[in-house]
């Protein structure tokens, strides 16, 4: 459960949140960590990206979704997947990132999108 | 014939397709958002005789408001959706969900499909693409 706003709501299509969300990009939004409370049982796996940075994913062990995760660049706030919300809707993102690996049939949209390579 | 391979991210559960898909589709419901924890989901089917699966998987049966039943196989180490089917294969195929491909780039979507659930910063662009609500 998270309150209040979220402090970064953004999608990425690099190849690693494609795997992860099975998708062909991925969406999330992060909140301080004191906004997050979790319940239930999960499982970890831990993904040490190329610059060495460790995030850890929090995923339930019965259905396999990812909940919740944390660490990367970002280690003071909690990342939950933006399907993961009973309510998935914002009316607009902040970031688009590692757009070079965007699939072409994929349009984001919104003015205030910061768009990255 | 053209030989394509999924697998999860810590790599031990994978899918191994021949031939080409026989539907590439994407998805706005929020079941498959749920699913993918993205803001809709991907994926391409083949007849279930030209996937070859590997590895250890956990599975969980969803049951749709409509009555049909999906069963997603997911890797018990990392969490990642490998492949599912529906109503135990009746229909002799099984979905592969796009971002499990270890090069996803081959995919066009020929449907896009609960347009009504689609988010509003979101567009699926391509001449090939039937959009249904």
């Amino acid at each position: 459960m998270a309150e209040g706003d979220p402090v970064r709501v953004s999608v990425c299509h690099c190849l690693a949140c494609q795997k992860r969300t099975g998708s062909a990009l991925s969406a999330q939004a992060r909140w301080e960590a004191e906004c997050v409370k979790v319940e239930g049982n999960s499982s970890q796996w831990v993904r040490t990206a190329d610059s060495g940075q460790q995030t850890t994913y929090n995923f339930c062990p019965v259905c396999g979704s990812t909940v919740y995760y944390g660490g990367g660049n970002f280690p003071e706030l909690v990342a939950i997947p933006l399907g993961a919300l009973d309510d998935p809707y914002f009316e607009c993102i902040d970031y688009s990132v590692w757009e070079r690996r965007k699939h072409r049939w994929i349009e984001i949209l919104g003015e205030s999108i910061e768009h990255r390579d | 014939m053209t030989s394509r391979t999924a697998s999860c991210r810590c790599g031990q559960l994978k899918a191994n397709v021949t031939g080409e898909p026989v539907r590439m589709s994407v998805c706005h419901c929020l079941n498959c958002q749920k699913r993918s924890g993205s803001a809709f989901a991907a994926q391409a089917r083949w007849p279930a005789d030209q996937v070859v699966i590997e590895g250890r998987s956990s599975s969980f049966e969803l049951i749709s408001d409509s009555g049909n039943r999906a069963r997603f196989y997911f890797c018990p180490e990392c969490g990642s959706d490998v492949l599912y089917d529906n109503n135990d294969g009746a229909d002799g195929q099984i979905a592969i969900p796009l971002g499990a491909f270890d090069d996803p780039y081959f995919f066009e979507p020929q449907f896009s499909v609960w347009e009504q659930r689609k988010h509003g910063w979101l567009e699926i662009e391509s001449e090939a693409v039937e959009h249904f609500d």
